[in-house]
């Protein structure tokens, strides 16, 4: 197989004494939908942000191992984590919009890249919402404010704001726990879609989500109060496998 | 019963409290207006100072004190803003984050006399610029950072985190991050710690009087050495000393009218502004 676009080695991270996630080993490979599952506290969410150095913004974490990017150590010294961010973008629960208008949304990222005219703005917005099926919902009123849109195409919303950047990998952190049903399925929809120019890593609770969207899988769960990922692999086998108690236990009850 | 009892009693008390509060401040507003109100006129604001104060107007108090808050707003705002950004971003997590904030409390309980007698020696007899205007603005501001400063730290720190990592989450630099995200939700902090301070600063009497302001003679100042102005509150101390005539009697309670409209009109001027951003903040 090809050399992953994505990787981790013995990835640990500390809060002070007590151990958030402990030797996490993953590989993510190039225009795959990676998922992970697990209970909630296990640091899905924590190890997302380690994978574009967002965790940096919250000093009393602490993380050691290795995180790879196209083959190179993301905590190297010549590495930019500002530049970084915006090749690997993230998606949050959430749906996290700028008291601003849609337009302002869309570009907010792009716009201070530094790398776009002004004047190619509103192309771009509309390639980025277009992209994220929310053009022909919004194209009439790019102008009024963000937070007036339902929390689904708020979510859309922050979705094209991160394709704007025109990020090679997408963090999505639960993206659709927050939404109804019919959200739900236009974002597992662009999912899809993404795939064929993105890679994407999946955090769910939604077991159907993962078995459907999933190229690969891993599983973390508590063991001794730390995250560990306990399998990962193709979808069925992850879930299938009935060698690791927790995820038994975790299927179970979820 | 007992319970009851205790809770209606305590709530009768915070009542009071607000109270006392409300009607020592009526009374003083009635006072000044039913004393001031006499005295006001087209020209008691655009004559200047007659007969030492028994006569004539205040016009260049009023353009003195104005100089002297707009020069104090020049000189809080960025010293405020520097604080409160690295009290609320670039010291966070860090242990000298607790002595920055002890720091800017000790300062704010410093005595207004103490930054009097230090501009005394720096300003007046150090640099020896004599009285000057500047002098007096610089130390207001300095005075009112405090103020300043705990209103932005207040509101940044009520600023919640996600925006801070969607915008990182997107690339943007830390600078661009506090100039994007940070101020734009925050300026309403300074806003409103400004005009607090400004209240406190217009009414300061202790630190300009040695180095700022005189009592006649003054007009608007073109330099910075032996460049004084005249100003409302050291008007209404000089003139305080010399109460007994009564013409002198009737000007001091038009000063001290004049100066709480200008309290009242800096916040008046601000409330659209503050009221605008509020609106954006909580609707786009
Ligand atoms: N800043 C922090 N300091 C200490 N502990 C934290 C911090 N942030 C998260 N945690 C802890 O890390 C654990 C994992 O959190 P998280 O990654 O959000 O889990 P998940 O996304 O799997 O639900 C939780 O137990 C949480 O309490
Ligand atoms: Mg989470």
């Amino acid at each position: 197989m090809a050399e992953p676009i994505l990787q981790t080695q013995s990835l640990t991270v500390t809060a002070g004494s007590r151990t958030l996630l402990r030797g996490v080993s993953l590989s993510i490979h190039e225009k795959q939908v990676f998922g992970l599952i697990g209970p909630s506290g296990a640091g899905k969410s924590t190890l997302l942000k380690c994978l574009n150095r967002l965790l940096e913004l919250t000093p009393a974490l602490k993380v050691s191992g290795v995180v790879r990017f196209h083959g190179e150590s993301i905590h190297g010294p010549t590495v930019d984590a500002d530049a970084l961010r915006s090749r690997i973008g993230i998606l949050f629960q959430q749906p996290i919009v700028f008291p601003k208008s849609v337009f302002q949304n869309v570009v907010f990222g792009v716009k201070h890249l530094g790398v776009i005219q002004k004047s190619a703005l509103p192309e771009v917005a509309e390639q980025a919402l277009r992209e994220a099926s929310l053009w022909d919902e919004v194209k009439d009123r790019l102008h009024q404010p963000a937070l007036r849109l339902s929390v689904g195409q708020q979510q859309r919303l922050c979705l094209a704001r991160t394709l704007a950047s025109q990020p090679e990998v997408i963090l999505m952190d639960e993206p659709t726990s927050a939404l109804d049903p019919k959200s739900t399925e236009a974002i597992e929809q662009l999912i899809v879609r993404l795939k064929k120019t993105h890679t994407i890593v999946l955090v769910t609770h939604n077991v159907r989500q993962a078995r459907q969207l999933a190229d690969q899988l891993a599983c973390i769960c508590l063991r001794d109060g730390a995250g560990e990922v306990i399998s990962q692999g193709e979808p069925c086998d992850v879930l299938c496998s009935n060698c690791a108690p927790e995820i038994e236990a975790y299927l179970a009850g979820g | 019963m007992h319970r009851k009892l205790i809770h209606h009693g305590f709530r009768f008390f915070t009542g009071l409290c607000a109270l006392a509060c409300c009607s020592v401040l009526m009374t003083l507003i009635w006072a000044i207006v039913q004393r001031g109100w006499p005295a006001i006129s087209w020209r008691f604001f655009t004559e200047q100072i007659l007969l030492v104060g028994a006569d004539g107007g205040i016009f260049y108090n009023i353009l003195g004190t104005l100089i002297l808050l707009a020069t104090t707003v020049v000189v809080s705002t960025p010293l405020a803003l520097g604080l409160a950004l690295l009290h609320g971003v670039y010291l966070q997590g860090n242990r000298w984050r607790s002595h920055l904030t002890l720091l800017i409390y000790v300062l704010n309980g410093v005595p207004s006399i103490l930054f009097g007698i230090m501009g005394f020696i720096v300003f007046v007899h150090y640099l020896d610029w004599g009285k000057s205007w500047l002098s007096g603005g610089i130390l207001l501001g300095l005075i009112i950072v405090p103020t300043v400063t705990v209103a932005l730290v207040e509101r940044i720190a009520s600023l919640p985190s996600c925006y801070i990592e969607a915008a990182a989450g997107l690339g943007l630099r830390q600078s661009q991050i506090i100039r994007f995200v940070i101020l734009p939700q925050s300026i309403n902090g300074l806003v409103t710690g400004t005009l607090l301070g400004l209240a406190r600063a217009a009414g300061e009497t202790a630190p300009i009087m040695f180095t700022a302001t005189i009592f006649a003679g003054a007009t608007v100042p073109n330099a910075v050495k032996e460049s004084p102005v005249l100003s409302l509150p050291y008007h209404i101390f000089i003139l305080a000393q010399d109460s007994f005539d009564p013409s002198v009697s009737a000007k001091i309670w038009g000063t001290a009218l004049s100066l709480l409209g200008i309290v009242f009109l800096l916040s008046l001027i601000a409330l659209p502004a503050r009221l605008k951003i509020h609106e954006e903040a909580h609707h786009g």
